[in-house]
């Protein structure tokens, strides 16, 4: 598959302090990359490299094929950018922030004013038009923002944490549009805090951190690397735990519970005699009944059919199920995990 | 390359700002007005009808005319002719006058003997206190020669050889001074204005830039400008004709507000002047832009800026003559551009020279713009 971006390499230094470290990048043509890292771990750094505001100290970037220092012109007309602060003329209308950028960008005048007036269609926001963007709320400044970003139909647009302070139901319509403009064949690098955002509109996720690319891979990806991850931790962790030590045997089992896919379900017409139905299931390590009458299991499987075994075992007992949930590793959990290793390596 | 629809965009978008923000407007209206109005009226105006008391302790003939010589004195205002010596001094020590001119008993007897005049005066005033004492020798010095005179005569008429008397007649003939003013009779504030003009420009020149440079880039819009495939000349480029055009239309009011206020006399005509002017507008915008080109914020920029343009307005020459100031700051002086543009200014402005007469002036300014340019595309930072 053809890359969007690609960096080789690609370092940033600023006096004694390395920004971004040979950082070696592949976003795929027309997927959503979601570019996820804590405060100062080199995102911002990065994607200023990736939009030519500033130049690599070493390394290499294309973005488009173009490279970003041979070629910064080109870049930029592949490039649309919504940051976090939208920076619009706040004393100009909707209007007239989007023909000055379309021709900033050098969209033909005879093409300009129904590209923007097809844009405000598409995000909604044709009807303020003539507002200035110093009234408009946030969610109409993000919809301003983007069309002034894609009045040039960028190749690849940047989205630096676009839905930040929103209300959910503009959150939810931004992310329609996100999906759409996908769809319509745009690249999408998305540099967000929110987790759930990321997980749900992103085909990949690069995690940095320190300037490192400490983790690559599709959401899901991530989450089972963790996962497997946590077993082999978890199990060494065990392993070194003889059973003659002074670990007493609970707090064994409560480190071999974390291990555990976790399952909540509830019942109707819950009784005893399901309890001790369920507690003897194969696959069930520990089960545990909640205040709100939820019973809580852990199981001890982490094959496919793990779960379906265990409501067909439940269903076999008499048991009705009302509701039911999983709880599997978050892409958070992910974050957390990649970006503190790291932390405690530099620590040490 | 220049791309005119970038210019015009940033030009277009200064005045749709001043359209949507009256009160801005007027404040661009209002501050060359305001400027002109303080340093003019505050600082060019001639002191006059400074409050004072006379105490005459004598009375006769030299004494009256000694009083109408006060009186007719613009310097004064005599708010009252006192008897007594003591409530004189009160007056003065109290505040409520700056001085007391104090006639002795004996001032008006024909005498040989030297008269003591005294001036009882309010020296923590020290503007006042100058400008009275001069006035006041000044009077005095010219009552002298004229007493002198008479008594000439009248000494003619009893025993001196005529002869003698003659001689020393012909003699203060003699020596009788001419002065012949070469620009015309100027005032302090003729001096003023051309230089308060120069002094305004710089301000705003200096203070814009730092919001349309440093203060955008505070606020993302520059990012935008420059996420384009813009080069770095054409957005400055666009700033520097947005900014110009303003700049220029302040320096017409400038000048309009000077002459209508203070009479003063363009002597050099008025376009020399706005030529000059807009000259010294262009330094002043790329001095803006060199100091602007590495700033985050339009904070910092005002603390960097600070530095070049308070100095600037004291040694320049604004209110005093260069030659004037001890050497270490007569040095400083020439190489602040504003030394320049107020010699060009006054030059053009008092002395009518035409622009080639200025011309080292406007060649050293608009190598400072040139250089300032240079400078600070070279230096600008596209980061933000």
């Amino acid at each position: 598959m053809k890359n969007a971006i690609e960096t080789t390499n690609l370092t940033k230094v600023y006096g004694n302090f390395t920004a971004v470290n040979s950082l070696n990048l592949e976003i795929p043509d027309k997927s959503i990359f979601g570019m996820l890292g804590p405060n100062g771990a080199g995102k911002t750094t990065t994607i200023k490299m990736l939009t030519c505001l500033i130049q690599p100290t070493s390394g290499q970037a294309t973005v488009g094929g173009y490279d970003v220092q041979k070629n910064p012109d080109e870049v930029r007309r592949l490039l649309g950018m919504v940051p976090q602060q939208v920076s619009l003329y706040k004393d100009l209308t909707v209007m007239e922030n989007s023909q000055m950028c379309a021709d900033y960008y050098g969209v033909p005048v005879d093409e300009r004013d129904s590209r923007i007036e097809d844009l405000m269609e598409l995000v909604d926001i044709k009807y303020a038009k003539d507002k200035r963007v110093g009234k408009l709320s946030g969610g109409q400044k993000q919809k301003a923002s983007l069309v002034a970003s894609l009045v040039h139909r960028p190749d690849i647009l940047f989205l630096d944490e676009p839905t930040i302070g929103l209300d959910p139901t503009t959150k939810r319509t931004l992310w329609d549009l996100i999906r759409e403009l996908n769809d319509n064949g745009h690249t999408i690098i998305l540099c967000s805090h929110d987790m759930h955002e990321v997980d749900m509109l992103c085909d990949n996720v690069g995690i940095i951190n320190t300037g490192n690319l400490v983790a690559y891979d599709t959401p899901q990806g991530l989450k089972d690397a963790l996962l497997e991850s946590n077993k082999k931790e978890i199990a060494e962790a065990l392993g070194k735990i003889s059973d003659e030590s002074e670990v007493s045997h609970s707090t064994k089992e409560d480190i071999q519970n974390l291990s555990l896919r976790k399952m909540s379900i509830l019942l109707k017409d819950q009784n005893d005699e399901i309890i001790e139905a369920i507690k003897k299931l194969k696959d069930v390590k520990s089960i545990e009944i909640a205040r709100n009458g939820r019973i809580n299991l852990r199981i001890d499987s982490f094959d496919d059919m793990a779960v379906q075994n265990v409501l067909n075992d439940i269903s076999s007992s008499g048991g009705i199920i009302k509701s039911i949930y999983t709880e599997e590793p978050s892409l958070e959990d992910v974050f957390i995990k990649s970006t503190s290793e790291v932390n405690e390596d530099d620590r040490a | 390359m220049i791309e005119p629809n970038k210019f015009w965009w940033m030009i277009k978008k200064e005045l749709i700002t001043l359209k949507r923000h009256p009160a801005r407007l007027v404040s661009i209206l209002a501050f060359p007005i305001i400027m002109i109005l303080l340093f003019g009226y505050g600082m060019g105006g001639e002191m006059t009808d400074l409050p004072i008391v006379v105490v005459s302790q004598s009375h006769g003939d030299l004494t009256d005319l000694t009083l109408d010589t006060i009186k007719t004195t613009e310097t004064y205002h005599v708010v009252e002719v006192l008897d007594s010596l003591s409530e004189g001094k009160e007056r003065v020590d109290s505040g409520e006058m700056k001085a007391a001119i104090i006639l002795p008993p004996d001032y008006d007897e024909n005498t040989t003997q030297q008269k003591g005049v005294t001036l009882y005066i309010d020296s923590s005033d020290q503007m006042a206190s100058q400008i009275l004492e001069s006035s006041t020798q000044g009077i005095f010095y010219r009552l002298s020669n004229m007493v002198a005179a008479q008594t000439s005569v009248s000494t003619q008429n009893a025993s001196i050889e005529p002869s003698i008397s003659h001689s020393l007649d012909n003699f203060k003939d003699d020596i009788s001074l001419h002065i012949n003013r070469i620009y015309g009779n100027i005032k302090y504030i003729d001096f003023l204005v051309p230089a308060i003009l120069g002094m305004t420009i710089m301000m705003s020149c200096m203070m814009g830039m730092g919001s349309a440079i440093a203060g955008e880039r505070e606020t993302g819009e520059l990012a935008r400008l420059f996420m384009t495939p813009t080069s770095v000349s054409t957005v400055i480029g666009g700033k520097i004709a947005a900014k110009l055009l303003i700049e220029l239309v302040r320096a017409l009011i400038l000048i309009f507000m000077a002459v209508l206020l203070f009479n003063v006399s363009i002597k050099g005509g008025f376009l020399r002047t706005f030529i000059v002017l807009v000259i010294g507008a262009l330094c002043f915008v790329g001095f803006g832009i060199m100091l602007s080109a590495r700033t985050s914020t339009q904070e910092d920029y005002a603390q960097i800026s600070l530095p070049f343009s308070m100095p600037m307005m004291f040694v320049s020459g604004v209110f005093y003559p260069i030659e004037t100031m001890p050497w270490i700051l007569q040095k400083l002086a020439y190489i602040f551009p504003l030394t320049y543009l107020n010699d060009a200014m006054r030059g053009v402005m008092l002395k009518g020279q035409s622009l080639g007469d200025v011309w080292l002036d406007l060649v050293v300014l608009l190598g400072f713009t040139l250089l300032f340019f240079i400078i600070g595309v070279k230096r600008f930072n596209r980061d933000v």
